[in-house]
């Protein structure tokens, strides 16, 4: 399908560009969406890592063997159920498409389907969403918007309430790209939390894209688990804009995957607009783990709680960079941000780039970055009470990381996740 | 049970000796308490005992229980029954207070043969514990240490020692600071341990501990030395006449 393009194709770009193909049945605006961002694409090539967001994330891999649209395998490949309570409302979503329906009920008010469905019955609402240019220099942001075959959108009206979680289960089993877009509409002052959880088997790319758009006095938690497949490559990103108070409270923690980058863009564009974006991660053998985070304070009284920490063992190697803007007009700004991390190992890697631009003069802002190693009169205390040092020694690192998931609010959801974080470290010691 | 001999140590990687030849034997039973003014090395022998890196031994040893104590890793001592209470307890940010202490308590049981306590069992020995000593559970749910004032730190030091039941208990300095009731939930923890199969180590700068605790023995440390023993009447003379007198007024109580 090159003839579509009018320009000398990246080379990079080029195994994506022949893989595209048009999708029967969409609406024409869609169809020149796709074709728009695949010219993007094509001409952009996959992100420089000269290009400072990108420096940290090696993309060598996926340019010696790219991975085009995966083919869906059968249902039956998906695990029959993760973890978490049964009974919540949750999307499955086998090889970038929906596979099911959910089980239970939601209240009214609340739409939450495959985005093809939503293309079909809420027109208006994924349009908008799609040309609002969250892609611009984003080029796998735009190889996802050309390429995307399904996703999930929650759409929550005005005043509405969703006090359960809903539940996105991601699972990668054909190889391949699974390329998903997905979309967050809170209306005015309604409620809503959902957590999105990524795992597969083999090797594969996701590139998963969420745009959320959280009206006046809005209130979002969305948390993410990561637990891809051992070879997989990760690359998701997550556009958020929030009007006059509103409120949006993420958390990340990611556990597996040979390379993850998480990008959460969220500007506050409204006046008093909240968010706090928390994560954990954990980073061994000769993986790699990227959190990214942007904020634009483009409104007077926003805040922002950052708390990242991060563990890198074997050769792990984990990144964090975190910028928060604070526009001239922007007064009463208040944010703040904090980086910790443990290396444990000689070979392990962390890097650690907070960045903060302040152009408004009445402001609090301040952040904070730490590398080290576990404390030793915190592991000497353990030890003098009996606790054999390997135990003491995950004990610390299971009790640096948990501290990051206090924000979140849901018991049930916090203990699930931090028996995921500590089946993880489990692993990592025996790895080491 | 504690056979201390001629034992000399100093900072890891050089540095002058800050003990200097201790001499000190600790039956099953008997309450000792080691009295000294700052600097005098008292931590430093707790440091020693318990296994703390960063310190050289470089002359004598250290029997317990017939074994070569310096030859323990820390956490292996602990299991064996020593037990060191902090003089400044560390925080553990993210390690809550019960995990922590029933992870330490399964690992002596595991040592000793035992079976570990399920999350019942556990419950109701704390519970036990926590009415033996008159405290509250108010400190269990948080994560260990992190903002405990003062005396919550020393209680739970307590309340670990009561937890672990040690043969061998060593309390550093788990005195100072303390108002009048930490300091009674203090003497009671250490009073409700005292058995004939156990022995008690207390290091204090101050008398006002034993008003609560009636040591068998007193010693006192200087300069890296046992100075002067004997029983519980020296650390009353210590209060009057002071460290800088207590060496030379050799009193009937004297060297044993």
């Amino acid at each position: 399908m090159s003839a579509v393009l009018e320009f000398p194709v990246r080379p990079e770009a080029r195994p994506y560009v022949e893989a595209f193909a048009e999708s029967a049945g969409e609406p024409q605006w869609l169809c020149d969406l796709r074709r728009r961002s695949l010219n993007r694409f094509a001409e952009l090539g996959f992100p420089s890592r000269r290009s400072e967001s990108w420096r940290y994330f090696d993309l060598q891999p996926l340019e010696r063997a790219p991975l085009t649209r995966a083919v869906p395998a059968s249902v039956d490949a998906m695990p029959s159920q993760s973890g978490l309570r049964e009974g919540r409302a949750m999307l499955r979503l086998l090889d970038g498409r929906g596979i099911s329906a959910f089980s239970g009920e939601l209240p009214d008010g609340i739409w939450f389907y495959p985005t093809r469905r939503a293309i079909g019955e809420r027109p208006g609402l994924v349009r908008e969403t799609m040309l609002s240019d969250g892609d611009v220099g984003r080029p796998f942001a735009a190889l996802n918007a050309a390429l995307f075959a399904d996703g999930f959108v929650l759409d929550v009206a005005p005043g509405a309430a969703l006090d359960a979680p809903v539940q996105v289960t991601h699972f990668a089993s054909a190889g391949g790209a699974a390329h998903t877009r997905n979309l967050i509409n809170l209306g005015e002052r309604s409620r809503a939390t959902i957590i999105e959880t990524y795992a597969g088997d083999g090797r594969y790319w996701r590139n998963d894209v969420v745009m959320a758009r959280l009206g006046p006095g809005a209130q979002l938690t969305r948390i993410l688990l990561v637990e891809e497949a051992p070879a997989a490559i990760h690359t998701a990103l997550f556009d958020a804009r929030l009007a006059t108070d509103a409120r949006l409270d993420g958390f990340g923690l990611v556990l597996d995957g040979s390379r993850v980058r998480q990008e959460w863009n969220v500007c506050l564009a409204g006046t008093g607009a909240r968010c706090r974006l928390d994560a954990a991660f954990v980073v061994s053998g000769s993986d790699a783990a990227n959190i990214v985070t942007a904020v634009d304070h483009a409104a007077p009284g926003g805040r922002t709680r950052e708390l990242i920490k991060g563990v890198a063992a074997g050769g792990g190697h984990g990144a964090f960079q975190g910028r928060i803007v604070v526009r001239e007009h922007a007064q009463k700004s208040d944010a703040h941000q904090l980086s910790r991390n443990l290396m444990l190992g000689r070979r392990a890697v962390i890097d650690t780039k907070p960045e903060l631009e302040i152009l408004a003069d009445d402001v609090k802002c301040s952040h904070g970055a730490s590398v080290g190693d576990l404390d030793a009169a915190a592991l000497f205390y353990l030890k003098s009470r009996g606790i054999p040092v390997e135990a003491a020694r995950r004990m610390l690192v299971e009790g640096f990381l948990r501290e990051a998931a206090d924000g979140v609010a849901d018991a049930a959801l916090r203990a699930y996740l931090l028996q995921r974080l500590s089946e993880r470290l489990g692993r990592l010691e025996d790895a080491e | 049970m504690l056979e201390i001999e001629n034992l000399h140590a100093r900072l890891a990687g050089g540095g002058r000796e800050i003990l200097k030849g201790i001499d000190l034997g600790v039956a099953a039973g008997e309450v000792h308490a080691i009295m000294g003014p700052n600097g005098s090395g008292k931590s430093t022998l707790a440091a020693v005992l318990a296994g703390r890196d960063g310190y050289e031994v470089t002359q004598g040893g250290v029997h317990y229980q017939g074994r070569d104590l310096l030859a323990m890793p820390a956490d292996e001592r602990a299991r064996e029954g020593l037990f060191l209470a902090f003089q400044y307890p560390v925080e553990i940010p993210g390690v809550n207070n019960t995990y922590f202490l029933r992870a330490a308590v399964n690992a002596g049981r595991r040592h000793r043969g035992e079976a570990e306590l399920d999350a019942g069992q556990f419950l109701r020995l704390v519970r036990a514990k926590l009415k033996l000593l008159d405290i509250g559970d108010d400190l269990l749910q948080r994560p260990v240490n992190v903002g405990f004032s003062g005396g919550e730190k020393k209680r739970n030091e307590i309340f670990q020692m009561a937890m672990l039941e040690p043969k061998l208990a060593i309390l550093d300095e788990t005195d100072s600071g303390l108002d009048i009731d930490a300091l009674r939930i203090v003497a009671k923890g250490v009073n409700e341990l005292r058995s004939p199969e156990r022995a008690i180590v207390m290091i204090t700068h101050y008398q006002r501990l034993l008003d609560y605790v009636e040591p068998d023995h007193v010693h006192v440390l200087q300069d890296g030395r046992i100075v002067r023993s004997g029983d519980k009447f020296l650390a009353s003379e210590l209060e009057q006449v002071g460290y800088g007198d207590i060496r030379a007024s050799g009193s009937a109580t004297g060297m044993e």
